[in-house]
């Protein structure tokens, strides 16, 4: 009897909480632009590297400690001032949308995550050392890279944890979003997708901007544009361009961040070009 | 300095406005396909389709400009679309509410077709596309008796049977063709439309069917036209796009 109850009972916490219902999670405080680079576990560069952008205009986001999960939220005030610390956070929390509606959001120490808890994944370096599977992840690569509609203002990355994937990045076309977490499900041997993809808006303001942004960087970069690809990525968001790829040299990395921030309209460019000397496939 | 003078001048601005708006929009958009020719008139230039191997029925072009093909767009206009009526239909028995709910659902499916891959905005400016379609070759078929008419009931049936559409993407600021297809997939086989309101009736299924199908085939066309090429593949096996995470297997 009492087991006809249970998918009953989770029927019903399902519906209440898609219904919007107060929930409670432990997450990190984070930059939309290092929580979507994905840099992995919580280190002391990545706790830099979150402080240090919020703190140059980035937008404060929570990640949720459980799973990975992205999630943008409504009063980035609360959140704001904690950038780089563990919170735990009740509000109302839609998974599907990546988004919280923050009621209340109090600073916790990682000494307060139990061991053993799903929460401390985040937490514990070990935990993205130890679990690769070097196939699974040139597989994940080459599918993500084949994707057609893949233009230089959009930017894809993963991260895989033995058959957890994240997939993180921007995206102007919902396409990419859906394909990329579609193509990655059906890849053998992964188990669990987390879409931290944030479709772009495309108001005609970051536009102006997109198409002003690529026309400087192929005026004296254009050995990096080819075909119909980029080795450089060009988000654009609320009027911020963030610079993403990889380049053969410092100067070149520098040529791209001046002539970016000579681009009417751009208020900050956050330069996170890789030069490739350090660079292997894959990596 | 605002004068009497400058107020008449803005009213009168502002009434040709109205007018203009009010104008009735079947005079504009129902043509009918020239006797003996191939093509309706409707895209910008015909002079570079060439069948598609891929789509049965269909000629199409996609530039391979550089500097302006598909790929270096990321959002789309969608334009109303345009009636042709078939050679011998007679233009004054089409029912203005019959036209305007085959243009509006044809739009429909457009969108619902490609947003995801085109994202459908609303002004022109770089990067964006601007999308002309047309139906092209309805026919208009006998008056519906009044015993028979129900609520959206049109005066004259609609034959869709022999349609096929004509699309064009073109630069959104200079207007110049990206890419263009002509589609003369018969998807209404035996479709008629006799209600404005026939995309929520079952007896037309057959002819929202045929437009979502054109819907269908112009994003798959779009779809083929966006696929890397054998460079771009090799491009980027050599590169480590998608970048994995720092803390990826070395």
């Amino acid at each position: 009897m009492r087991i006809t109850f249970l998918p009953a009972i989770g029927w019903l916490v399902a519906g209440a909480l898609s219904a919007g219902e107060i929930s409670s999670i432990r997450a990190y405080v984070d930059s939309d632009l290092c929580a979507r680079l994905n840099l992995g576990p919580i280190t002391a560069s990545r706790i830099e590297c979150s402080q240090s952008t919020i703190k140059e205009g980035s937008d404060p986001v929570l990640v949720n400690l459980h799973n990975n999960l992205v999630l943008t939220v409504n009063k980035q005030k609360m959140i704001r001032p904690l950038a780089g610390q563990l919170v735990e956070v009740s509000g109302e929390i839609k998974v599907k949308n990546g988004t919280a509606k923050l009621e209340s959001v109090n600073a916790i120490t990682a000494d307060s995550v139990p061991h053993g808890d799903p929460a401390r994944k985040l937490l514990d370096v070990r935990t993205y050392r130890t679990n690769h599977k070097a196939e699974l992840h040139e597989k994940i690569r080459h599918e993500l890279a084949m994707m057609p509609y893949i233009s230089e203002f959009d930017f894809i990355s993963f991260s895989q944890m033995g058959a957890e994937v994240v997939l993180s990045g921007w995206t102007v076309r919902a396409t990419n979003r859906s394909t990329a977490y579609n193509v990655v499900k059906d890849i053998p041997g992964v188990e669990t997708v987390i879409n931290n993809i944030e479709i772009l808006p495309l108001g005609s303001f970051d536009m102006q901007i997109r198409a002003a942004a690529r026309v400087a960087l192929q005026r004296f970069l254009s050995r990096y544009f080819w075909g119909n690809g980029s080795d450089i990525k060009i988000v654009v968001k609320n009027g911020q361009i963030i610079l993403l790829g990889t380049v053969a040299r410092k100067a070149d990395s520098d040529l791209a961040f001046i002539q970016c921030n000579s681009v009417p309209g751009a208020f900050k460019v956050f330069n996170m070009l890789r030069v490739q000397s350090s660079q292997t496939k894959g990596a | 300095m605002w004068t009497k003078k400058s107020n008449l001048i803005c009213l009168a601005a502002a009434l040709m406005a109205v007018s203009s708006c009010s104008r009735p929009a079947s005079q504009e958009s129902v043509r009918k396909m020239p006797p003996g020719d191939q093509f309706s008139g409707f895209l910008s230039t015909y002079a570079n389709l060439k069948p598609n191997l891929e789509f049965e029925n269909t000629v199409s072009f996609v530039s391979q400009d550089p500097v302006k093909n598909l790929h270096k767009y990321v959002a789309v206009i969608v334009e109303p679309p345009v009636v042709y009526l078939a050679t011998d239909a007679d233009g004054k028995n089409l029912p203005d509410r019959g036209r305007t709910a085959l243009t509006e659902y044809f739009r429909h499916s457009i969108d619902e077709a490609i947003e995801d891959a085109f994202p459908v905005v609303q002004s022109s400016g770089p990067l964006v596309l601007r999308l002309r379609s047309a139906i092209i070759g309805v026919d208009v078929g006998p008056a519906i008796p009044v015993d028979q008419k129900e609520d959206g009931s049109l005066d004259r049936t609609i034959n869709i049977g022999k349609v096929g559409v004509e699309i064009e993407l073109v630069d959104s600021e200079t207007g110049e063709q990206i890419a263009a297809v002509v589609d003369r997939q018969h998807l209404g086989e035996g479709a008629m439309v006799s209600s404005a309101m026939f995309s929520r009736e079952e007896k037309f299924r057959a002819a929202t069917e045929a437009f979502d199908g054109w819907g269908r085939r112009l994003r798959n066309w779009l779809d083929s036209a966006e696929e890397l090429s054998k460079d771009d593949i090799a491009r980027v096996e050599g590169t480590n796009f998608p970048y994995a995470s720092e803390n990826s297997p070395k």
